[in-house]
């Protein structure tokens, strides 16, 4: 039950870690797909 | 006569063969540099454009946004795409999954749960250690979410929606979406460390075809020898293992789109991953099955890490064997049978 516990707390704090990251790098699409000269 | 016979003639082919050059010429420009048709060209022709899409090509325009991409109008190779996967990965799922829980509730009526034979012996025996069982565990509770997560996708708009309703739905699948993503990584993490953990005990050996041979004590009553890893337990890791690296590779090219292939690749990522998926999902039923219903004693080799001496003895004697000559007998431990809360 343990090894359960902690590998659902660990699941979930990976998938955060990544999120966060994921978030931190990469681009919008406004701003991504755009140029100075566009709006979206 | 003849003469002028002769100038008439060269001066009406001059003419034809000018005809022909100035018609030639908006057919030029009714084409992109790369070849493929100009749709905004004023002299397109309708035919052009229906021919284009028969012959494969495509419709590209023009645009100022950095995304080239998005010039592209109408790509005909999305129309197998989306029959893909609005309808033939829809079969492949559907006779997969409804046909492998068909065969295991069959199974179960006609063969029922694989007894002890023995009996309980009093005595345990380790089978898993903490972190064995930790990535096993963290590994599973993502495959499952994902799972759903990834059937969502598939057959979430044909069913939910009458059933939970379009807003509910929408919501739902922003949220499953979410976690399809973010949970990759644990999963991918887990996978990585059961390749590295168990590849010692799961490569094929003589001993596995002999339990083939004999049904693996499944199908029968005999119990054949096997090591740590049985024959089927065998062909379950190098399903997670092949199949779980097929699913994270393809994944990881649909969440970052573009990054590393084109709009073809894009669609075979998507047919890879869907097609493994759905046949990974099937598999991991049968495994659940076997290690939790199908098989008395099962569960508590991966729930509490310790088995049975008696069903060491039956399904995993010659593993038994090893741990016993390795450790000696009496590491075995007697103890209590863990309560069913465990």
């Amino acid at each position: 039950m343990k090894s359960f516990v902690l590998a659902c707390i660990a699941a979930v704090a990976i998938a955060v870690i990544g999120g966060v990251v994921l978030s931190s790098i990469q681009e919008p699409a406004a701003e991504a797909f755009s140029t100075t000269g566009v709006r979206l | 006569m003849a003469k002028l016979f002769g100038q008439f003639r060269f001066l009406v082919g001059a003419l034809a063969l000018a005809l022909l050059v100035a018609m030639a010429m908006p057919a030029s420009a009714q084409r992109n540099p790369d070849g493929s048709v100009n749709p905004t060209a004023q002299s397109v022709k309708e035919k052009q454009l229906l021919d284009a899409l028969g012959a494969g090509g495509a419709i590209s325009g023009r645009v100022s946004i950095p995304d080239q991409k998005s010039a592209n109008l109408i790509h005909p190779a999305g129309r197998d795409w989306r029959e893909f996967h609005e309808v033939t990965l829809r079969w492949i799922g559907a006779i997969a999954i409804l046909g492998m829980l068909v065969i295991l509730m069959a199974f179960y009526l006609i063969r029922g749960q694989v007894k002890l034979e023995s009996g309980l012996s009093g005595r345990r025996i380790v089978r898993f250690n903490g972190f064995e069982r930790f990535v096993h565990w963290m590994t599973a509770t993502c495959f499952v979410i994902l799972a759903l997560s990834g059937l969502n996708i598939t057959f979430g708009k044909l069913l939910l929606p009458p059933l939970i309703g379009e807003p509910a739905f929408a919501t739902y699948a922003q949220y499953a979406k979410y976690s399809h993503n973010y949970l990759s990584f644990p999963f991918t993490i887990g996978v990585f460390c059961i390749f590295l953990m168990w590849i010692a005990g799961n490569i094929p050996n003589k001993v596995d075809v002999e339990w083939l041979k004999e049904g693996g004590g499944i199908v029968g009553d005999k119990h054949p020898p096997a090591h740590r890893f049985n024959a089927g337990q065998k062909m379950i890791y190098w399903i997670v293992v092949l199949g779980g690296t097929l699913v994270a590779a393809s994944g990881y090219l649909l969440m970052f789109p573009f990054y590393a292939t084109d709009i073809e690749g894009q669609q075979l990522a998507q047919i890879v991953h869907g097609v493994i998926a759905v046949l990974f999902v099937a598999a991991m039923l049968g495994h659940i099955y076997i290690g939790t219903i199908g098989m008395e004693g099962a569960f508590e080799a991966m729930g509490e890490g310790t088995v049975d001496v008696n069903w060491a003895k039956e399904h995993h004697s010659l593993w038994l064997e090893e741990e016993n000559a390795r450790t000696g007998p009496n590491e075995t431990q007697r103890q209590p049978y863990p309560a069913p809360a465990e």
